[in-house]
């Protein structure tokens, strides 16, 4: 058994209730085969930085997965037909990190605080 | 004289380092930022900490221009890449 961290980015016009459809679909891929879902992460919504297959934005949804190397690749054979994708990663990590969220909504608004350069000094 | 060469070496900072041929005295030895005990987590969903270290065309920047260590240099531009493909820089 390993440790894999998953992410897929699913089109911008995807209604919610796709959404849940999509998170249900490839979830039970992976518990069907015997393997565990540690945590599942919505991300939202975000913009992407560029453009992919004239979408501007993507919803993210990333899992943290304990199992054998044989479900992802089965995985990842699905998610390649599967037209509501963009994108897909699968990074494989010795040891999960629960307890940081880089992706919370209150991060944008810390980003926002950022001293911005102050031009007046330098005239 | 001397006195008036460092107040133009502390102004002009970050070109002065990529000079070749630039002085030895002058040679800035800064730590990693990365490394030690309390450094940030080099993951590819750490964006903030990666914009750091990449230029405004999303280019990976050099070390020697960020004094990043070179065990860290390499995990920096592998989660730059993987951050890259999820469109996330």
């Amino acid at each position: 058994m390993n440790l894999y961290e998953h992410t897929i980015i699913t089109r911008q016009d995807v209604s919610s209730s796709q959404l849940k459809q999509l998170q249900e679909k490839y979830s039970q891929i992976v518990e069907k085969n015997e393997g565990d879902i540690v945590k599942l992460e919505n991300w939202g919504l975000m913009n992407l930085s560029y453009l992919i297959k004239k979408n501007k934005k993507g919803n993210y949804i990333h899992f943290k997965i304990k199992a054998d190397g044989k479900i992802i690749s089965e995985l990842e054979k699905s998610e390649k037909i599967d037209k509501n994708l963009l994108r897909y990663l699968t990074v494989k990590v010795k040891k999960f990190d629960l307890e940081t969220d880089y992706f919370k909504k209150n991060v944008d608004k810390e980003v926002d605080k950022k001293p911005k350069y102050n031009y007046e000094k330098k005239k | 004289m001397k006195k008036r060469n460092n107040k133009k070496k502390s102004s002009q900072s970050t070109f002065a380092r990529l000079s070749i041929f630039q002085n030895q005295k002058y040679k800035i030895k800064k730590k990693c930022p990365l490394s030690g005990k309390d450094g940030p987590v080099v993951d590819y969903k750490n964006i903030k900490l990666l914009k750091r270290y990449v230029s405004e065309n999303g280019k990976i920047l050099p070390s020697r221009i960020t004094s990043v260590s070179q065990k860290k240099q390499r995990e920096l531009s592998l989660s730059i890449k993987r951050a890259r493909n999820l469109a996330l820089i």
